[in-house]
């Protein structure tokens, strides 16, 4: 049921802002202020707190295209109508 | 310990041996058509050759050096994906329409096909990449010097006397190359994908993967106990460098400007680098593949980078300090004596300089052979070796590129790191970015501003970065010290006085200043040509472009161009048979025919798609510049469109005039029924709104008839004689009639001997079209032809489609206006047989009644018997006829006959019999005597008239009872004496009259009582018939005769019509009824 919603939910966010949405969230949170709250040298269970925020934050970015290409992937309507609205 | 060079060497020789195996597989199988390639592991694989040894070596170094940044080169392509969805898209789509084969020929397609922008494109990219292949090079040549332990760059071959010096970075550079070559280099044609190519990267790029990991694990955990265990025991011994190695150490005070300038040199990286915009865009097989690689490309990169970080603290754990960091990966494995895992960390190296060199190569040397070479030797006529040098000249160019590369590495390879190698390029490629995003998204951005801004942007790069790098071996040298002529405002390192940056912010601060400054203002203040405008509306407006299926040509051939013409220039290029090939697969498409000529219209298309052809071998550039030449050499250009209405279109649609045109049209045409007006008025409509001289319809009745010249409007009008002028063009509209198409000669001049109208042109007409009239699905009804004696090249698709519609509109009134005419015929037609047949019917009427005058009345008084005679025609004329003729006060005479046939003939017979039995009645003759007479003078007439007659003659004496009687071949007349039931039929032997000219009747007498009654009748009676088809018969008429025989003679008469109704229930009767009563009273 969660699983429906959530798919339902990226099927709606699935569009040409959504992508741009992440591409500067990505940039932002690579840039100055961002940085600065991680770059501090504490550790977390021995793990160094800019070394844990890169490599988390990557896993998930990777998480996040991937939920929303294959949302994008399993209804082909949907891939359709998006292909006219990105170009 | 060190491994046996030979060894080393011949597993280097095999990996290599089977990468080319793989390559041959997947061309084996893309031959087959069961591509290996084209799928989004592949292509996301392939994609992957942004790892390059700097990733395998380098990161480790930098990683151990200045700590956590080293994930930023890797986490800036990963942000990238994000915009896959709408850039790359696009950019891909532009590339596949265009037969795109590299970055330069992508920039200067956008800004119209501009060759000194692909030239500036390919010096830029030629340059850049000098530092990365050198970086590759330095890489391999290091780690085969750590593997096998030879440091002198001699080897001692076994069996040689003495030592053979052989330099290995050269044989390395060597190596590299040949792999470009059979790899990138075996055909021509660039913006082909090759896929044995990209198979061999794509396995590349797992060995990479898996040797990098493997190293991973077993320095973690065999050497190691763990990432944990490496992080405690490095905090441990070295508290302060873990702190710097894990934050974003602030140098002086550049704050976080190291940072942010890594991940933007990086996100340009992934697709501007020549070799990134290869596999990305080139090499692309499916847009859905974007899909899968979006996720997938970063995956590969995190999984490649996790173990970076473990391996480079382990170094400096294991060596106390991170001199020879870069090595980390293959020295390690090495010092804990472990020779396979060296050998795999060794081979994955190997595999990332490789796969970088062989695609960075061959997507340079495409460069350079397009955008540097062609431009020269498109100046050369086309000869016949012209594919074997090119592709030869592309050879040599891969060679060019990795040697250049090897020279670099040569003079400062030793004196610096990997990374720092690498972002030289880095900072290169990102000249390309203004250029290619404004191409992509800014209407105004323009060839001056793509040009200034990269040259710009360009030079600031040479001097702030690749000049500096040179002397990084002499950091003391005066122009790194003190400035380009002692000024210390044009210090290299710190231009204009800008200190305090790392030299990679301060060059990317500078270039990209000089170089989107430079393009936009150059954009914004000069104008854009004819042909960038064009491609605008290809790169900025294509997806609206593309969705109008029916886009009108805005520019014509001036001289049209044949079939063979263009296969023999573009084989001069990329050879006869691929050119045979290609031309005909894009005339299929377009559903012509080779052997016919190419319609006018269809030649700026066909000229389109031999520029593009040409593209994918020779770059767009290059191709725009062979076709120009080639068609001023031919005497013929493109050139725009004559506009019919000499107005400005703001689109593409169909203008307000040519509204207006066809809206005056159809007035004229509904305006008036009559044809020749409306042709006259149609005409002059056409020669008044364009600029034409003489217009003609000429129209044919019927199919079978000749046309003739209806209507002719013009300047000179003379009568159409044999000799006229327009008589020459009746091959033109005779082809027309036949296939209904319209027929027209933009340029006199352009005709053929064979077709010469010698007339026509010394009239001053330049050119003519001739178009059919016709309705859907119909033939043809004429031809309007039109001259014009100003404008070649009138007769544009627009016009022509105009002048359809209009001959389309002129064959519906045609067709309406013949309609009218057979509809009027028709109605007139309709009119006068209803006023025939009304007077035959009133003729009718009146020879009715004059036939029933011709019966008698009333019939004869004669005492002690009673008559009553009665006819009911069922026509309006017959042939039943009876009579009385009262001979004395005893004696009547009564007959009754039928006339075959209810013809006009028959009742005229009939009116003949009654004037030759009145005109005979008086004679003595006794009734077979008074038949034999008639019969001899009817029969000429009854033979002629093909009629014949039947008749009972009776004659009756009061005074003596005695009926005496004959009978012509009449029914049987009925007589029911009185208190009998049954009834007598009176006979008497006798033929039909008019059957012989002389014939004997029979004659029978009988004699009378009172009470007795005598019918006479005709076929009516007893042939009337029932609805089921039964006839009443002679039994039924006796019956009722019986049954009646009491009532008054009239009375019986009539009864027998009621009889007769009765039984066929129906009030008129079928035939003609015709009887007589007799009624002995006395």
């Amino acid at each position: 049921m969660l699983r429906h919603h959530v798919k339902q939910l990226l099927r709606r966010l699935n569009l040409q802002e959504s992508w741009v949405v992440f591409f500067v969230l990505g940039n932002v949170m690579l840039n100055f202020p961002f940085l600065k709250i991680f770059n501090q040298p504490t550790t977390i269970f021995g793990f160094p707190l800019m070394y844990l925020y890169f490599t988390i934050g990557w896993a998930v970015s990777i998480g996040v295209i991937y939920l929303f290409v294959t949302s994008r992937e399993t209804d082909p309507f949907e891939q359709q109508h998006d292909d006219q609205e990105q170009l | 310990m060190t491994l046996d060079i030979l060894y080393v060497a011949a597993v280097g020789i095999g990996y290599t041996g089977f990468l080319f195996l793989v390559a041959w597989y997947a061309r084996k199988r893309a031959n087959q058509g069961r591509s290996l390639v084209s799928n989004p592991y592949v292509y996301s694989l392939s994609i992957a050759v942004y790892c390059t040894s700097w990733t395998f070596y380098g990161s480790v170094g930098k990683a151990a050096t200045s700590g956590i940044d080293f994930l930023l080169i890797y986490l800036g392509p990963s942000l990238t994906a994000f915009s896959w969805f709408y850039i790359l898209r696009r950019i891909i789509r532009i590339s596949k329409d265009n037969n795109v084969s590299s970055i330069a020929d992508f920039i200067s397609l956008r800004y119209g096909n501009s060759q000194l922008l692909g030239s500036l494109v390919t010096l830029i990219a030629v340059l850049g990449v000098m530092p990365y292949i050198a970086l590759q090079i330095k890489a391999v040549v290091t780690s085969f010097t750590l593997i096998s332990g030879v440091t002198h760059r001699t080897i001692l071959l076994p069996g040689a006397d003495a030592a053979v010096s052989v330099p290995t970075g050269l044989t390395l550079a060597l190596i590299l190359s040949i792999f470009g070559v059979i790899f990138g280099a075996r055909r021509l044609p660039s913006a082909e994908r090759h896929e044995g190519l990209i198979a061999a990267v794509a396995f590349e790029s797992i060995i990479k993967l898996v040797s990098l990991v493997g190293v991973g694990i077993f320095v973690t955990w065999f050497m190691f106990d763990g990432f944990g265990d490496i992080l405690h025991q490095f905090q441990t011994r070295f508290p302060e460098l873990f702190e710097r190695l894990f934050t974003l150490h602030q140098e002086q005070d550049t704050g976080f400007i190291p940072s942010s300038t890594m991940l933007l040199l990086s996100m340009g990286a992934i697709i501007l680098l020549p070799r990134q915009f290869h596999v990305l865009v080139v090499e692309n097989a499916d847009l859905k593949h974007i899909g899968k690689a979006m996720w997938l490309f970063p995956t590969y990169l995190f999984l490649i980078n996790l173990f970076i970080m473990p391996i480079a603290l382990a170094g400096i754990l294991y060596y106390g300090g991170n001199t020879g960091a870069d090595y980390y990966v293959i020295s390690l494995p090495l010092s804990a004596g472990n020779s396979s895992i060296a050998l795999l960390a060794f081979l994955g190296g190997l595999s990332a300089a490789a796969g970088m060199v062989m695609i960075e190569s061959v997507a340079i040397s495409t460069m350079l052979l397009n955008n540097l070479f062609m431009p020269i030797i498109v100046r050369i006529t086309p000869k016949q070796w012209f594919p074997v040098l090119l592709i030869n000249l592309k050879r040599l160019a891969i060679f060019m590129v990795v040697f250049l590369g090897y020279f670099y590495y040569r003079t400062v390879g030793d004196t610096f790191m990997l990374v720092n190698m690498g972002l030289i390029s880095f900072l290169a490629a990102i000249q390309f970015l203004p250029a290619l995003l404004g191409g992509l998204y800014w209407q105004r951005g323009n060839k001056a501003g793509a040009i200034t801004g990269m040259l710009l942007g360009f030079l600031v790069w040479f001097y702030t970065l690749l000049l500096p790098s040179f002397f990084t071996a002499d950091p003391d040298s005066t122009i790194i010290q003190q400035g380009l002529f002692g000024q210390s405002l044009l210090k290299p390192t710190a231009l204009f006085g800008l200190t305090g940056m790392d030299m990679w912010s301060h060059a990317l601060f500078w270039s990209m200043l000089f170089n989107i400054g430079a393009y936009l203002v150059c954009s914004l203040i000069l104008p854009q040509g004819e042909v960038e405008k064009e491609q605008v509306r290809r790169f900025i407006g294509k997806f609206e472009v593309e969705r109008r299926k029916e886009k009108i040509e805005a520019k014509r051939l001036s001289k049209p161009v044949t079939i063979p013409q263009f296969i023999a220039l573009m084989g001069k290029f990329i050879g006869p048979g691929e050119a045979q090939k290609a031309m005909a697969g894009y005339l299929k498409e377009r559903h012509l025919e080779s052997q016919t000529l190419v319609p006018e219209f269809e030649l700026p298309a066909m000229k389109r798609f031999v520029e593009r052809t040409l593209a994918g071998s020779v770059g767009a550039a290059a191709a725009g510049a062979i076709m120009d030449s080639y068609l001023s050499d031919m005497g013929s250009r493109m050139e725009s469109v004559y506009d019919i209405f000499s107005t400005v279109r703001a689109s593409l649609d169909q203008s307000r005039e040519a509204l207006y045109v066809r809206l005056k049209a159809s007035e004229i045409i509904n305006r008036t029924l009559d044809l020749q007006t409306i042709m006259d008025e149609l005409l002059q409509l056409l020669l008044k709104e364009f600029k034409l001289d003489a217009a003609l319809i000429q129209i044919r009745s019927s199919s079978d008839e000749p046309l003739t010249v209806q209507s002719y409007q013009g300047t000179d009008r003379r009568p159409i004689t044999p000799e006229h002028w327009h008589q020459e063009n009746d091959p033109y509209i005779r082809m027309a009639m036949i296939d209904q198409e319209t027929h027209f000669v933009n340029d006199i001049k352009n005709l053929e001997d064979i077709i010469a109208m010698p007339k026509t042109a010394a009239e001053g007409f330049v050119s003519f079209a001739h178009i059919p009239i016709f309705r859907e699905g119909e033939e043809s009804l004429g031809v309007l032809s039109v001259y014009s004696r100003t404008i070649v090249g009138l007769f544009t698709e627009e016009f022509i489609g105009l002048l359809s519609s209009l001959t389309g509109q002129l064959a519906q009134a045609a067709r309406i206006v013949s309609e009218m005419q057979a509809k009027d015929r028709e109605r007139k037609e309709k009119e006068q047989a209803q006023l025939t047949n009304a007077r035959v019917k009133r003729d009718m009427e009146i020879a009715e009644q004059i036939q029933l005058s011709l019966l008698p009345d009333k019939p004869p008084e004669l005492f002690g018997v009673e008559l009553a005679g009665r006819c009911w025609p069922a026509a309006h004329v017959g042939g039943d006829y009876y009579d009385f003729f009262k001979r004395d006060d005893h004696t009547i005479d009564l007959l009754i006959a039928d006339v075959s046939g209810h013809s006009v003939g028959a009742a005229l017979i009939m009116a003949e019999v009654r004037t030759l039995l009145r005109a005979h009645a008086g004679n003595a003759a006794s009734p077979s005597g008074i038949l034999n007479t008639l019969n001899s003078m009817l029969y000429e007439d009854l033979t002629r008239a093909e009629l014949f007659i039947t008749m009972f003659y009776a004659r009756y004496s009061t005074a003596t009872g005695r009926l005496s009687y004959a009978n012509a071949g009449h029914n049987k007349p009925l007589l029911h004496r009185f208190g009998q039931q049954s009834c007598q039929e009176l006979d008497a032997e006798g033929m039909i009259l008019g059957i012989k000219p002389s014939m004997v009747f029979e004659e029978c007498a009988i004699n009378l009582k009172m009470g007795d009654t005598l019918l006479f009748y005709t076929d009516g009676i007893p042939e009337a018939a029932s609805t089921h088809g039964d006839f009443l018969g002679i039994d039924a008429v006796c019956q009722h005769l019986g049954d009646q025989s009491s009532l008054p003679a009239d009375a019986l008469a009539d009864s027998f019509h009621d009889l007769v109704n009765r039984y066929t229930s129906s009030s008129t009767p079928q035939d003609d009824i015709s009887l007589v009563v007799m009624k002995i009273v006395a």
